[in-house]
């Protein structure tokens, strides 16, 4: 009565509904939980102790051009955040990362840069503290220098689900704002 | 053989091969990008993406913000890189274009040697592909393993032959 190919595509349909209505559930779930837990506003760090290091590099891959010296910047800082709401079944990853925003006014850019980042994988490791930790990144502005602008300090995070959207949001906390100073001229 | 029966299942094949055409086209022009699924090709975002992952991208944002994970094209390369936006600069004026500097999770630097030629910045609108939304796990392996493996084409077209062959109701 029924054919293989019938039997096959009756299994394959019903596999897939069942595959998608799990998804669903796994999705909404989730959702419901970070709902219930108000991640947005629960997720909260300290920044403090922002030491700028301000030097100056010459290879292009630190902005220079044509071997014309470009100011670099560097940061220690202290950072105290605990991350574990962000974890639940659905968690792959959270990738967690200290930006500061900058208004260039002479060159009439709004800017963003990353300072520092990390990868966290299960709740565990979700309390960071760290003290006086130098920046993995060294920056520089793309047109002019980042000395006398005033960068504002934030915790950002991006949840990595292991199927569905990606979330993100900002730690609340105390929005750090730190003037970064003239490098010492050599 | 029933040549009517025959032909009625050739059309019912047209129509499964045009609906899927129909609704990544559809998806295309609703997310502004032409392509708007990618598979994670390389393991340079390990562990958020590895090889093989499915990829929901949307490109009608204005600007990216720091921390989002765009797929962008390179000049003269056809591969397409999905990487984190690392910074970002921005004019204040309206439409003003936008620079960005990416980096890969699991790489150690950023992507100024990937970037073409002299380039140190990536251009929002001529280089972004979309902003990756929504993943799915794996299900792309398919397509690497059909693409890199020279007997999965024959594989994949004997199977084909085989069940359409058996397909007789």
């Amino acid at each position: 009565m029924f054919s293989l190919t019938q039997r096959a595509q009756y299994i394959g349909n019903y596999a897939m509904t069942i595959g998608l209505v799990l998804i669903a559930l796994i999705i909404s779930s989730s959702h419901l939980d970070f709902f219930q837990k108000d991640i947005l506003r629960h997720t909260k760090a300290s920044i403090g102790q922002i030491k700028p290091i301000v030097g100056f590099r010459t290879s292009r891959f630190y902005g220079a051009s044509n071997g014309k010296p470009k100011e670099n910047t560097r940061i220690a800082f202290d950072l105290n955040t605990d991350l574990s709401g962000l974890f639940n079944w659905n968690t792959k990853q959270v990738f967690v990362y200290l930006t500061a925003e900058y208004n260039n006014t002479e060159k009439g850019t709004l800017n963003e840069v990353t300072f520092w980042d990390g990868i966290i994988k299960d709740a565990e490791h979700a309390v960071i503290d760290l003290k006086n930790t130098r920046s993995k990144y060294s920056v520089w502005d793309y047109v002019g220098d980042l000395s006398g602008k005033d960068l504002q300090f934030k915790l950002h995070w991006n949840i990595q689900p292991h199927i569905g959207p990606l979330m993100y949001g900002v730690a609340e906390g105390n929005d750090m704002i730190v003037t970064i100073p003239e490098p010492e001229k050599k | 053989m029933n040549i009517r029966a025959e032909l009625a299942k050739f059309l019912n094949l047209c129509f499964v091969f045009s609906s899927a055409y129909m609704f990544w086209q559809t998806y295309s022009i609703v997310a502004d990008t032409h392509s708007p699924i990618v598979v994670v090709l390389s393991g340079s975002m390990e562990p958020a993406f590895q090889r093989g992952d499915i990829l929901f991208l949307w490109n009608r944002n204005k600007y990216s913000n720091v921390g989002d994970i765009v797929v962008y094209e390179v000049e003269d390369k056809q591969i397409p890189i999905v990487h984190r936006v690392l910074r970002e600069h921005h004019s204040v004026k309206d439409n003003g274009k936008q620079l960005l500097l990416t980096k890969g999770d699991n790489n150690a630097g950023n992507d100024i040697p990937l970037y073409a030629g002299k380039k140190t910045y990536l251009n929002k609108n001529k280089d972004i592909v979309g902003t990756v939304k929504g993943y799915l796990p794996q299900l792309g392996y398919v397509t690497i393993w059909v693409a890199e493996n020279k007997y999965a084409k024959f594989a994949l077209l004997g199977f084909l032959a085989i069940t359409s062959l058996l397909g007789d109701e």
